[in-house]
């Protein structure tokens, strides 16, 4: 099922939590909203499972206007980020809560509850702790419980409200690659919170970028990290590096270097900022004869595939953040203390003074 | 048996030696509070079951069998039997609009509650009086009607009503609050209807909060002096209930029946003490179901 939010603003008190949203998730698609926290994602959420209502704006439900529309008949499944499990229940009737509710007339039978009960933990690998309760679960198996009890009213999407922000890293870690999984098994339309950069971009077909109360950006993966429409975006979406400088006929200088912003032509020496992330400054031993920013290395922190170096640039004294490949590493020779060269490879130049 | 396993501690781990006191001003501390507790507490009690059966237990049965005591027990019960229902269900729902919805005069509210306590129960019930009573507000108009509030069983249960209307609500207010929405939220989205959130989701979250203050309504139910005293206009075998009955048999130096009635609210105490200690025991167990 679709979900189309159009034109959405929500306050509390005089604090506007949601100004103007619109937004349009496909049936069967994984999206990510993400954003700092009092960004509104879980205010959006909330709209959509009904458990809040807009101040103006509409939301459709596969082109059905369900605006008005009860939390009981939208058929949605809510994780809470604190799961909101039922402490007095097992996990079994945890997750045969919402079968054992229905009116009788479509309630199931006892054998079909517990058929469907099993099959759901089964899914959620939790067959055995069927008779345990909340209190005796760890933080993920919470989490798969919480999922299950969703599940079980066979939903016609699925919100969840940073569903792996309580868990420990690798936990996490795992936990996001078996939703991806489950995801892809079950097609089912789902939304989910985080404000975990990478999370998103792991796991989501497409990514909403909020900030107070606005939708900055909406696109894939590769689309929101490569191509940030707006410095916020940039920056939320990993490290960065900012280049001061000004702009002006569609160049841009940094120190002794002068890079291409085309976009820019119609600048006339305007403040601006050239963005670069850690993995594209170029690092080299010599000046080869073109020229490049001397900077002095000052941390190198080579754990993992994935070489990080802080360096001091000579002229300016900023810190500059630089990533290479552990073979491009040991290629160079790097030691700290040496002062080398650098060069952008890719940037995103922004008017303005940046953030 | 306190004092030492208490010994114990302080020689077992040494590093609370600092702060513990030494021995004797313990022993102070202790005696003291033990003495304060047998003089006013202790003693009260053994004297009113020795003078409820100091003319032998025969005696103190037959206490019982005087019509006018049987009757002070019945409407006893009966006040008890309407007010503690009543006071459960409107404490139930203060405590769960104060604590889960935001409204204009919640603050109001939450003050208001607590207004029995704050107010002497003597003056509770002439409000009552100066409410219902002939020279009342509302007097006139209920004579026409020959209704009968005052002097009368619906005044003692009014007052009842009002004197205890705290217990149950002040017990779970902070329970629910606590407690949050979330639990409700989860269950509405999963398609349960109110009925069904409430009596499978709320009411067993707050089961011991609501049984604590449930017991704690009774006993001061049964066992009100002054607002009942003030409304009841005792006549025997009427509008007395027990405390009162004990009173005038006692000003009539009937002392074994005195305290045979006595006898029969301080067993309600020790038995609402039990109760307590019971449901406390129950809601603080570190058992499955319970965070
Ligand atoms: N029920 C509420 N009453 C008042 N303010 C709220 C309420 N819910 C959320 N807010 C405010 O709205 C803003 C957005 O909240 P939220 O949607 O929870 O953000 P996020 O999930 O992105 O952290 C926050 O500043 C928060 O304080
Ligand atoms: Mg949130």
């Amino acid at each position: 099922m679709s979900i189309e939010i159009r034109r959405v603003t929500k306050q509390f008190g005089d604090f506007a939590a949601l100004k103007n949203i619109d937004l349009t998730v496909n049936t069967g698609e994984l999206v990510a909203l993400l954003g700092p926290s009092g960004s509104g994602k879980t205010t959006l959420l909330r709209i959509m499972a009904g458990l809040e209502t807009p101040d103006s704006g509409e939301i459709l439900f596969h082109g059905e206007n369900a605006t008005d529309r009860s939390v009981r008949d939208r058929h949605v499944g809510f994780v809470f980020q604190h799961y909101a499990l039922f402490k007095h229940m097992t996990v079994f009737e945890n997750v045969a809560f919402g079968l054992r509710v229905r009116p009788r007339s479509n309630r199931p039978s006892n054998e079909e509850i517990r058929a469907k009960v099993h099959s759901l933990l089964q899914l959620v690998q939790l067959d055995r702790m069927e008779s345990n309760y909340p209190s005796q679960l760890s933080g993920g198996q919470r989490q798969r419980v919480a999922l299950a009890r969703a599940l079980a009213v066979e939903p016609k999407m699925l919100l969840l409200d940073e569903p792996f922000g309580a868990l420990d890293a690798k936990i996490r870690q795992e936990l996001r690659l078996w939703l991806r999984r489950l995801h892809d098994e079950l097609h089912i339309t789902s939304v989910f919170v985080t404000h975990d950069q990478e999370e998103a971009l792991e796991v989501a077909d497409r990514i909403v970028v909020m900030n107070e109360g606005r939708i900055e950006q909406v696109g894939t993966p590769e689309e929101v990290y490569d191509h940030p429409v707006n410095p916020f975006v940039y920056h939320f979406l990993g490290n960065v590096n900012l280049f001061h400088s000004r702009v002006g006929e569609g160049r841009v200088k940094i120190g002794p270097l002068e890079i291409d912003a085309p976009e820019h032509a119609a600048a006339q020496d305007t403040p601006a900022v050239a963005y670069v992330r850690p993995h594209d400054i170029e690092i080299e031993r010599h000046k080869n004869g073109q020229p490049a920013i001397a900077a002095l290395i000052q941390h190198i922190q080579s754990v993992g595939p994935v070489v990080r170096l802080q360096l001091n640039r000579q002229d300016t004294g900023q810190m500059i953040e630089a990533e290479l490949s552990k073979e491009r590493y040991r290629e160079l020779g790097l030691k700290a203390g040496e002062v080398v060269f650098i060069k952008p490879r890719h940037w995103t130049v922004y008017q303005g003074e940046g953030i | 048996m306190f004092a030492p396993s208490g010994l114990k501690i302080a020689e077992s781990v040494p590093l609370n030696r600092a702060r513990t006191e030494p021995a004797v001003v313990r022993w102070l501390l202790i005696a003291t509070a033990l003495l304060f507790l047998g003089f006013f507490l202790l003693t009260p009690l053994i004297v009113i079951f020795a003078e409820a059966l100091q003319k032998g237990f025969a005696l103190y049965l037959e206490s019982f069998k005087d019509p006018e005591a049987w009757a002070a027990i019945r409407l006893t019960l009966l006040t008890a039997a309407i007010a503690v229902p009543l006071n459960l269900v409107f404490g139930v729902a203060a405590a769960w609009a104060i604590a889960k919805f935001n409204f204009v005069g919640k603050n109001v509210l939450t003050t208001l509650i607590d207004l029995p306590f704050a107010v002497s129960p003597v003056i509770s019930g002439m409000i009552f009086v100066l409410l219902f009573g002939m020279q009342g507000w509302l007097g006139p108009w209920l004579q026409e009607h020959e209704i009968k509030i005052i002097f009368a069983v619906p005044g003692i249960v009014l007052a009842t009503i009002f004197v205890t209307f705290p217990f149950v609500a002040r017990e779970l207010i902070p329970l629910m609050q606590a407690q949050g929405t979330e639990e409700e939220e989860a269950a509405i989205v999963l398609g349960a209807s109110g009925w069904q959130t409430f009596f499978r989701i709320t009411v067993p979250n707050i089961k011991w909060g609501l049984l604590y203050g449930v017991i704690l309504c009774n006993a001061r139910a049964m066992g009100e002096f002054g607002a009942v005293s003030v409304v009841s206009g005792h006549i025997r075998g009427l509008t007395n209930t027990m405390p009162l009955h004990v009173e005038i048999l006692y000003n009539e130096y009937n002392f074994v029946a005195a305290f045979a009635v006595a006898s029969l609210l301080a067993l309600l105490a020790l038995v609402t003490l039990a109760a307590k200690r019971f449901v406390e025991w129950k809601s603080h167990q570190p058992s499955v179901g319970q965070r």
